[in-house]
This record gives structure tokens, C-alpha cells and sequence, in this order.
């Protein structure tokens, strides 16, 4: 009866750790588009998102482009995406960061080489969607301290920080080779880790949003009127 | 428990601190793909030396103790081995330049690592990284003479992330560092001065 009664007690926290982790931790997200010209893709046409790496102090992160890349591939209007590494592979050395276009100019100059142009027309590329950000942490406060002895452990304290995600997405038409948009997504949020005996993480899920966010306004954007 | 038992945790642990304080060998592990560009036409022999094939770099604590030993000599003769058949038109691999002649190769290319340098997170107070490799390009006639010796850096980055290890974060930055070796060398080899003026009297 007694074991029936602590399972119950730890069912019970168990349950209010995963409904407060649900409703606590909130992100706000804003997203910008600014469009330059018409846009439109055929069911045969694909999309490439590549990362840019060229800034020295952060690298943008290539879960955060397969997760676009995956959010643009599925559901109502999925968008064929090719993967960043097999695009990258299949054109090297064109597209490593020290070579990689950074300007439709490049571009137009990269699609001369009958090489390049041929691989992009297997590929089926309508569009290259160049992705630049990274997620920053900030405002980390609190303390929190864990102790184990012979009759057992636990943590007390409470700790928090701030997210802050920023990813620029410009899209570049390989047919017309000219930049036809940005998109700006910008997520932040507080994540809390409160610790009584039992610490309960509360992530604020900055960096999943931005990435959801900007794949659901990439794929209207490209799918256009 | 027996005392026995005791006795056989304590060394298993005592084996634990003394591996965990010790060096981290990081053999730097890769695929790199063959590059998209035009060939040119000639013959060359390749040389690697002991010095390449064997190569690995130690990074210290900044206290001087040992802290990660890189091997990347292996991973070096594996990206020219994918690079240089894909840049020339035919490509032989020798150990001497005595060898060189009976193949009737038109010149020799023998790569050497002059620098090698690392940057870690905790150091830097970056969230990647770095490495930094500093190469000699060597290309010599089939007799040994000069024909052009250059220098050629390459730099490969990673993020930090939570979940992966500093060995694993290294690797990933090294082959970065290897692909832009790759890319900048077989983009520039014909544009090297002494390379043009050779090629164009072939």
C-alpha cells in the first residue's frame, strides 16, 4: 500500500513537471519577409538551404538548415528540398565557405562552368535559400546546487536565461539568377530550471520555433500567388 | 561484497582518474569528395613524405600539460589521394624522386604541413572551433629541380554544441579546415606565378 501510495506521489509530480513544462517556457517569434520579385515552383523543381559560414565568431548551425529543410518537405504544399551535404558534395569545391557565392554575380559567374550548371540542372534547382544566424544565450542568473551522500541526492536552487534566435533566409532564383526576397525570424525566450529535490527543466524552445516559423513562411513565400 | 571485490573497484576507478587526466588522442576521420574542375594536361608524380604521412600535432593545457594529441596524417594523404587524380590528367604515387624518371612523369608535387594550430572554446571564449593549418607546396621537375614552392593556409570551424564531444568537435573542425585545403588548392594551382609560367611553356 505504501509503494502504491509513493508511485502515486511521484506519478503526481511527474505529470505537473511535464503541464508546467508545457505552459511556462514561452518563446515570441517574430518573422519579416521583404520580397524583390515574383516567385513560383513546379512539382519537378527543387530548393537548396545552405548555411552561410563565413562570419568568424559563430557558424550557422546545419541542424538548424536540415530542420528548415525538413519543415519546408512535409505537410500541404511540401517543397522538394535537396540536403545541404549532398549539395555541397556534389559541387565541390564551389560551395565550401571560402568559395561559396556571395552575390548573384558570383552566381551567374559559378553557372558559366558547364560543370555547375549541369549538377543544378540534375538537381532541379529552382531556388537557393542562403541561411545566416545563430541562436545566442544571454542574462544567465540563479544558482543551483546538486548533492549526493549514502541516504540519497538531490538539487535546490533555480537558474535561468534568455534565448535569443536571429536568422536572416535570402533567396537567390537560379533560373533568373537574381535574389527575389529576405526573411527575418527572430525567436526569444526565458528558460527556468526551478530544483526542489527534483530539478524540473523549463526550455523555452527558441531556436525549434524559429525554425518552424521560417520554414512554413519559406514555403509560401516560394510557392507565391 | 568481498575484500577482494574492493580491491578490483578501487583499481578499476583508480584506472578511471588516471585515463580521464591523461592526453586525448583525436585521429581525424573523414570523406572528402572529388572536386569539379577542369584537368590539366600532365603527368605528375606525388611524394609524401614520413614527415606528412605521420604527421599529428600535440595542444597543451595552459598550465604546459598534454591535452589533445591530433593525428591528421592519415587524413592528409586521404584528401590528396582524392584531390590530385581529379586536378591532373594522369597521376602516380612514388616514395623518391629516383623513382620519378622511370615513370616518365612531366613534374613532382610534394606537400608539406609547416603549422598546425588549434583553438578551443575554453581558450578563446568562442562558441567554435578552430583549426588553422599552414601548408609548403612544393612542384619539382622530374629531375628535382624548382619549379615552384608556395605557401597555402586552410581554416575549418565548428559550433560548440552541448552534446558532442571536444574530440569530436575537433574532428569535425579539421576536415572543414581539410575541404577549404582541397577547394583553395585546386582552385589556385594555375594561378600560382611560377606554376602559370611552367604550364605555358609545356
Amino acid at each position: 500500500m505504501k509503494l502504491y501510495l509513493l508511485i502515486m506521489k511521484h506519478t503526481r509530480l511527474l505529470s505537473a513537471s511535464i503541464l508546467l513544462t508545457l505552459f511556462v517556457s514561452c518563446t515570441s517569434t517574430t518573422v519579416d519577409e521583404f520580397r524583390q520579385g515574383e516567385t513560383g515552383i513546379e512539382s519537378d523543381e527543387s530548393v537548396v538551404i545552405l548555411g552561410r559560414r563565413q562570419a568568424s565568431d559563430y557558424e550557422t548551425r546545419s541542424e538548424f538548415i536540415s530542420c528548415v529543410g525538413e519543415g519546408m518537405n512535409r505537410g500541404e504544399n511540401a517543397i522538394n528540398v535537396v540536403p545541404e551535404q549532398e549539395f555541397v558534395d556534389a559541387m565541390f569545391p564551389w560551395f565550401e565557405p571560402r568559395t561559396a557565392p556571395l552575390r548573384t554575380q558570383d552566381l551567374e559567374r559559378l553557372m558559366a562552368e558547364d560543370v555547375i550548371a549541369e549538377k543544378m540542372n540534375d538537381f532541379g534547382i529552382r531556388y537557393i535559400v542562403w541561411v545566416d544566424g545563430s541562436t545566442v544565450q544571454s542574462g544567465r542568473s540563479g544558482s543551483l546546487t546538486c548533492a549526493i551522500g549514502p541516504g540519497g541526492g538531490g538539487c535546490f536552487g533555480f537558474g535561468t536565461w534568455e534565448d535569443d534566435s536571429n536568422f536572416d533566409a535570402r533567396i537567390w532564383d537560379v533560373g533568373e539568377l537574381t535574389s527575389v526576397g529576405t526573411i527575418n525570424a527572430d525567436a526569444t525566450g526565458q528558460s527556468y530550471i526551478p530544483a526542489f529535490f527534483v530539478p524540473i527543466p523549463l526550455i523555452a524552445r527558441v531556436e525549434a520555433n524559429a525554425c518552424s516559423r521560417l520554414a512554413t513562411q519559406l514555403k509560401e513565400f516560394l510557392i507565391g500567388n | 561484497m568481498n575484500t577482494k571485490k574492493w580491491k578490483n573497484c578501487g583499481v578499476a576507478l583508480m584506472m578511471l582518474i588516471i585515463v580521464s587526466c591523461g592526453v586525448s588522442n583525436v585521429v581525424i576521420d573523414g570523406s572528402f569528395p572529388t572536386p569539379n574542375i577542369a584537368k590539366l594536361p600532365i603527368f605528375v608524380a606525388v611524394i609524401y613524405d614520413d614527415a606528412l604521412r605521420e604527421f599529428s600535432f600535440m595542444e597543451y593545457t595552459e598550465t604546459g600539460e598534454e591535452e589533445f594529441n591530433i593525428e591528421s596524417g592519415g587524413s592528409h594523404i586521404q584528401l590528396f589521394n582524392a584531390v590530385l587524380p581529379a586536378m591532373f590528367d594522369e597521376v602516380v604515387f612514388v616514395d623518391t624522386i629516383e623513382e620519378v624518371q622511370a615513370t616518365g612523369a612531366d613534374a613532382i608535387f610534394a606537400p608539406a604541413i609547416e603549422e598546425f594550430q588549434l583553438a578551443l572554446p575554453a581558450k578563446t571564449k568562442l562558441d567554435v572551433y578552430e583549426v588553422w593549418i599552414k601548408y609548403n607546396m612544393r612542384l619539382l621537375t622530374a629531375e628535382g629541380d624548382y619549379i615552384a614552392n608556395w605557401v597555402l593556409t586552410s581554416y575549418g570551424k565548428t559550433p560548440a554544441e552541448t552534446f558532442r564531444s571536444t574530440e569530436a568537435a575537433i574532428n569535425d573542425a579539421a576536415i572543414v579546415a581539410l575541404r577549404d585545403l582541397a577547394s583553395s588548392f585546386s582552385l589556385s594551382f594555375g594561378q600560382v606565378p611560377e606554376v602559370r609560367t611552367w604550364l605555358s611553356n609545356l
